[in-house]
């Protein structure tokens, strides 16, 4: 720490520029270690105000340009040559973070102006409330730095993952906000850091965008400034250690939707895939776009509690009962509605109240999403989902979602939160708080555009989750692009290198121009942050995540290559049990029919059997072969003599 | 040495000895006073005045410092008829290093001007002040009282500024540029490595065609090198610099009068400091209203002093 050499300045107040219980001004001489976002400690008699400087001004005892004109004689080359430097200052405003004592809350006395220590960082931020002490709640969040000093700076667990407050919104451009970063950053430091008075944690991320998370388990290269960074914040640089990755399949339903599909990283990767009945229970989110209504919903809601998944018997339509379990088995119940109803001819618009429009809007919307999301959803009934009831601590799921169209998108959102919130409500996830980490927000809860399911879900999270455990961590590049209630509801708010065009606009009314600058230029790496602890934002540095990033890690594990249906059942058998071969499986399902073989290796994934190739082989039935059908001989006529009129 | 504070406090106090508290600023509180004249000089630079080119604007000799004082008077009760002043006077010196000015110097006092009675009446309310006695044989008048207090008032900042003019002198070789005349100290008359730059022109050193001249120097003319007549204490040279272009503005626009030890009364001296005093002629100490004519140095050392002085 460096020593205490003295004041660094003076606070002035004059009437046009007066102190007042939350602001300042003090002067420093002209080489001082103050810049914007300064901590500050001010003492004079019994009072200690701590302050972060927000603007700074300097200017000469130059009253009109044209005095310099004048000096110049008109001519900017002489200008700078005078043999005197005019007399100037350097004004700073700092914005008041605490005084001591609290109350009464008086104005900023005229007193002497320090740079903060190690112990004024921590007052100043109230960290002193709860960290140093046997139940801390301190989440180490970066390096508060100036004037060499480097203080680390930590958040209150209780206000980032409930339950006083919660919920975490960070902005900034892309590619230089380092937002991505921040967040596996800040990932890391929870999960080493979250006490055990407060519970267990987990995380679920949606990756939206290329390979973005797709490397969490994977060690980062780190400079030695890096490392350094992380001794001081007391955390040990390591990538995550119990990450699981879920992506659809693609429309083959054999090859996986993601990037991360490098043979190397498939252990913890595998396909996510619902069927009907999982996307059944989340039909408004495909319905609500344009079109929901209370008819549409009541016929769902038939189809979800009285056909889907059970015995259906309606002699109008078949003696046979319906068991509707897959898309395909949907698909033939509506066709046999419409036989019927067609059959009825005029007056027969009327299935069982439902109107044909309806049954119609609704077959034509689960259909939409099986064909629209082909991958994700499967047709057999067979799915593959998180581990609901049995998140372990410190675990971290990726979804990723990068490659899926924007209503399946939607629908992954919404089902997977709300499942979330159910098995939180239930207290049976198998962890106390789960941390959704979602970017794009804009594209999910935006804050102009139609009120559709998943940004209602979101709102609802915002709004609720921290008394479930269920906490949002979300990014975007314009926060004025989100839906208000979403972001203003996020506790903690970081903001990496902003647009200026964002920055004029009303959200950031109250950052002063100098800190609104600063964050239009703010290098990789540093954030600022605003926290409930902390009564005005405050800037940070952190060190480079410990994983490794998105464009190394495609550079270390290229994507393979896209297989044909019959390699990549084998790609996959091979994942369960090595010492399958691909001759073995070729000789196997050669000649199914792929809907067949889809369905057995999804049971095989499921089951997880300790012989795999025999399940396999079980689930895929008996082959059948063909028979030689002889050909039929024809019936000799009967011959009978006592037949009169017989020839 | 403090500033002047509570002077409320002090006016209680007299009250309760009976005499008549006042609060009004002079209207001389802040500059000397000089009656208008003409003191006929002896020119030494050839056999008549001449408007000599400098030549081009030289470097300031380094290190410079620069030498000035001020005063702050009030009078603040009534003895009778007689007023009582209170001032404080302040000298100080800002030496220029870098470029940059900073106070080496500085020396300030608290002193009461008043008849002695006055004095005596005011009794030890006014102890922490330094008594000035104003003798005088004549009957208490308070528009003259003050007049002899405010004339003894500039005498009492003149010595303070010499005073600390010499000390700085006595440790430093540095120049040393002094606002006003040289000539009111023997030992600054003598020294060489003191400028006096003096803005008033109350004393004119010729008339006729020669003040005419004088007067009408162009921007980095001087006059030719003269002895003042009217400083007989410490002999001098002296010559009119004109700092700015006057045309259009008034005759003594941008006109100062430079005073030197007489070892630098050769033309070659003469011609070296006027260039590189025209170069001290910026930064140009706007606003003052007398930019054209205060240097910059100088200036910045009256700030200094007024912002410390109550």
């Amino acid at each position: 720490m460096p020593p205490e050499a003295g004041p660094i300045g003076r606070v002035v107040a004059t009437e046009l520029k007066p102190s007042t219980p939350h602001q300042f001004h003090f002067w420093t001489a002209r080489e001082s270690p103050i810049g914007i976002g300064s901590l500050v400690r001010v003492e004079e008699n019994a009072r200690v105000v701590y302050a972060v400087v927000t603007d700074g001004f300097a200017y000469c005892d130059l009253v009109s340009p044209l005095h310099a004109v004048i000096g110049a004689d008109g001519d900017p080359q002489l200008a700078g040559t005078e043999p005197t430097a005019r007399a100037e200052i350097r004004l700073y405003s700092a914005a008041v973070l605490r005084q001591v004592p609290e109350e009464p809350l008086q104005p900023v006395p005229l007193g002497s102006v320090w740079l903060a220590s190690d112990t004024d960082v921590i007052l100043a931020l109230r960290m002193d409330g709860y960290t140093g002490h046997e139940r801390a709640t301190g989440i180490p969040v970066g390096l508060y730095a100036a004037g060499g000093l480097e203080a680390p700076v930590y958040l209150d667990c209780d206000f980032l993952l409930g339950p006083e407050a919660a919920h975490l919104n960070i902005t900034g451009v892309s590619g230089l906000a380092t937002k991505t970063s921040a967040v596996e950053f800040l990932l890391g430091s929870i999960f080493q850091t979250f006490p055990a008075h407060k519970g267990t944690v987990a995380a679920v991320c949606f990756n939206v965008k290329g390979p973005d998370l797709c490397f969490l388990d994977q060690p980062g290269t780190l400079s030695v400034e890096d490392l350094r960074q992380y001794q001081r914040l007391g955390l040990t640089p390591a990538p995550f250690q119990n990450v699981r990755y879920y992506a659809p399949l693609k429309p083959d339903g054999v090859n996986l939707n993601t990037l991360r599909t490098h043979e190397s990283l498939s252990a913890n990767t595998e396909p996510l895939v619902w069927g009907l009945r999982e996307v059944l229970d989340y039909a408004e989110v495909v319905l609500n776009r344009d079109d929901i209504d209370a008819k549409a919903d009541a016929f769902i809601d038939f189809l979800a509690e009285r056909v889907v998944g059970r015995e259906y018997l309606d002699e109008t339509l078949r003696t046979k009962p319906f068991l509707v379990q897959s898309f395909a088995d949907l698909e033939d119940f509506f066709r046999r509605i419409f036989d019927f109803m067609e059959a009825m001819g005029k007056g027969g618009e009327v299935w069982k109240t439902h109107h044909v429009a309806t049954i119609r809007k609704v077959r034509n919307r689960l259909s939409n999403i099986s064909t629209r999301s082909k991958g994700l959803v499967t047709d057999d009934g067979l799915a593959n989902d998180l581990p609901w009831g049995s998140f372990a601590d410190r675990s971290v799921h990726v979804i990723d979602v990068a490659g899926l169209d924007p209503l399946a998108q939607d629908l992954v959102f919404a089902r997977v939160v709300s499942k979330l919130r159910e098995h939180l409500e239930r207290r049976d996830l198998g962890v106390d708080h789960v941390i959704v980490f979602v970017d794009e927000l804009n594209k999910y809860a935006p804050a102009d555009g139609p009120d559709t399911y998943v940004r209602k879900m979101l709102l609802d999270l915002s709004e609720r989750g921290r008394y479930l455990g269920l906490v949002l961590f979300s990014a975007q590049q314009f926060r004025s692009q989100v839906q208000r209630r979403v972001v203003g509801n996020a506790g903690t708010g970081i903001y990496g290198r902003m647009d200026m065009d964002e920055l004029a606009t009303g959200g950031y009314a109250t950052i002063s121009p100098a800190t609104k600058i600063k964050l239009a230029t703010l290098p990789k790496g540093e954030l600022m942050l605003r926290h409930p602890h902390f009564t005005q934002p405050i800037f940070v540095k952190f060190p480079r995540p410990a994983v490794l990033n998105s464009r190394e890690g495609i550079e270390r594990f290229p994507p393979a290559a896209e297989l044909p249906f019959t390699d990549a059942v084998v790609r996959h058998l091979r994942q369960f049990d090595r010492r399958i071969s691909g001759e073995m499986v070729r000789a196997l399902i050669d000649g199914r029919r792929e809907e067949d073989v889809r369905r057995a290796l999804a049971a095989t994934r499921r089951e997880r059997p300790a012989d795999v190739y025999a399940y396999f082989a079980a689930c895929l039935g008996r082959r059948m072969t063909s028979e030689a059908v002889s050909p039929r001989r024809g019936i000799p006529a009967l011959s009978q003599a006592d037949d009169p009129y017989g020839r | 040495m403090e500033v002047l504070v509570n002077l409320n406090s002090i006016r209680s106090a007299l009250a309760g000895r009976g005499l008549t508290v006042a609060s009004m600023i002079p209207d001389a509180g802040g500059s000397r006073m000089e009656k208008a004249s003409i003191q006929l000089a002896r020119l030494v630079e050839g056999i008549s005045l001449q408007s000599i080119p400098v030549g081009p604007v030289q470097a300031p000799p380094e290190p410079i410092a620069f030498l000035d004082g001020v005063q702050r008077s009030e009078v603040i009760a009534y003895a009778g008829a007689s007023p009582i002043v209170v001032a404080e006077i302040a000298a100080a010196v800002r030496e220029r290093r870098d470029r940059r000015l900073h106070t080496v110097l500085e020396d300030r006092r608290r002193v009461v001007l008043a008849r002695p009675g006055a004095l005596d009446a005011a009794g030890e309310t006014l102890a922490d002040f330094h008594r000035v006695p104003l003798e005088s044989e004549e009957a208490p008048h308070p528009i003259r009282d003050l007049v002899h207090a405010i004339q003894a008032l500039d005498r009492a900042r003149g010595a303070l500024v010499l005073d600390v003019g010499y000390r700085y002198r006595s440790r430093s070789d540095a120049w040393l540029v002094v606002d006003g005349a040289l000539s009111e100290s023997p030992c600054w008359a003598g020294d060489p490595r003191v400028v006096g730059v003096s803005k008033s022109h109350s004393i004119l050193p010729f008339d006729g065609q020669d003040l005419e001249r004088y007067l009408r120097l162009p921007a980095g003319y001087r006059s030719s090198i003269y002895e003042p007549h009217t400083r007989a204490l410490a002999p001098v040279r002296a010559w009119a610099l004109r700092l700015w272009p006057w045309e259009g503005k008034d005759l003594l626009h941008g006109l100062v009068r430079i005073e030197v030890a007489p070892a630098h009364g050769s033309t070659q001296s003469a011609d070296a400091i006027s260039r590189w005093i025209l170069a001290e002629r910026t930064p140009v100490s706007a606003p003052d209203r007398r930019w054209d004519r205060l240097l910059y140095g100088i200036h910045s050392v009256e700030q200094y002093l007024r912002s410390r002085t109550a």
